[in-house]
């Protein structure tokens, strides 16, 4: 691997929409927005940051896969996915880097079939409930702590 | 800008933390490291630590009045007895949310991977809470940010 860390920010189901989508739960800002603001932010700290977005489950699979080799940590927001996938669960506990989980929301404040999470256990950590500006927050915390090589 | 950091019981000595806990860290060094942060961007920290529930209850009580923003590691020990006193914060977490005040959860560890089920996330669906757990000093750090983020604030060149 390089000397540029490699962090890969997955979204799920529905973050497509987000800006149009429930803007009362999600904000008004778009994922396009949202990837810019990430991968800039990355540049800014010498970290490479690869945005990726997909609605079919076995997409997020194979980047999380990809990832084993070639990522130093992974960010991942499954969207409704995080409820309902065993298969991420596991592609995540293949992977041997750092990872957090994000929510825009914080699922634990709505329905209760928000309230299990399989992506939860299989991660080193959860950031929900910040807004669209977790992703950044996340990002910025990354560049920090892999240059350091420690969380 | 004031916010209120408030630690529930079994915080005072971290090394009782289970293994995935970085023991090195104590939480002077929380209040150290927290206090720094705030000072960077203007905010006036009131930092706390309380075993006795009811006393947690009160600081929470204050705080909707003189803090415009509550960060809260509500227990950092987990048995049986804690998740009974997890149910007395939900009341005072209410208030708060009826107030408006921002309130960001943090655990210092991922209370997902503990198996047992035995914390679970504060849930009040009106409230406005963040929720980090899992990073270390860092769950504190990133609330901080986060508050410092939803409020504009501009960091100090130190």
């Amino acid at each position: 691997m390089s000397d540029t860390k490699k962090v890969r920010v997955l979204n799920g189901a529905n973050l497509n929409l987000l800006g149009t989508r429930e803007p009362s739960i999600y904000g008004s800002t778009t994922l396009a927005h949202v990837a810019e603001r990430c991968v800039a932010l990355g540049a800014e700290h010498g970290l490479e940051v690869e945005f990726l977005q997909s609605n079919y489950e076995g997409a997020i699979v194979e980047w999380i896969q990809e990832a084993i080799n070639s990522c130093d940590a992974i960010v991942i927001n499954a969207g409704a996915f995080t409820h309902t996938s065993i298969a991420i669960h596991d592609a995540l506990r293949a992977y041997n880097g750092y990872k957090i989980e994000l929510h825009i929301s914080n699922p634990h404040l709505r329905e209760k079939f928000r309230h299990t999470s399989y992506v939860s256990p299989a991660v080193n950590a959860v950031v929900a409930g910040l807004g669209v500006g977790g992703y950044e927050l996340v990002i910025k915390l990354l560049a920090e702590t892999l240059r350091r090589d420690r969380v | 800008m004031k916010v209120l950091i408030l630690n529930g019981p079994g915080l005072d000595d971290l090394r009782r933390m289970d293994s995935s806990f970085d023991k090195e860290l104590s939480l002077a060094q929380i209040e150290q490291e927290c206090g720094k942060l705030c000072a960077k961007y203007g905010i006036d920290m009131t930092f706390r630590q309380g075993d006795v529930v009811t006393e947690l209850f009160e600081w929470i009580g204050r705080s909707a009045a003189e803090f415009d923003a509550l960060i809260i590691n509500p227990i950092g020990y987990y048995s049986y007895e804690a998740y009974e006193k997890f149910e007395e914060y939900r009341s005072a977490i209410k208030m708060l949310a009826h107030l408006k005040k921002p309130v960001v959860e943090v655990h210092l560890t991922n209370i997902f991977r503990h198996g047992a089920d035995l914390i679970e996330p504060l849930r009040e669906p009106d409230a406005k809470i963040g929720f980090i757990c899992g990073l270390g000093l860092h769950s504190y750090l990133l609330a901080i940010e986060s508050i410092a983020q939803q409020h504009n604030l501009q960091g100090r060149v130190a």
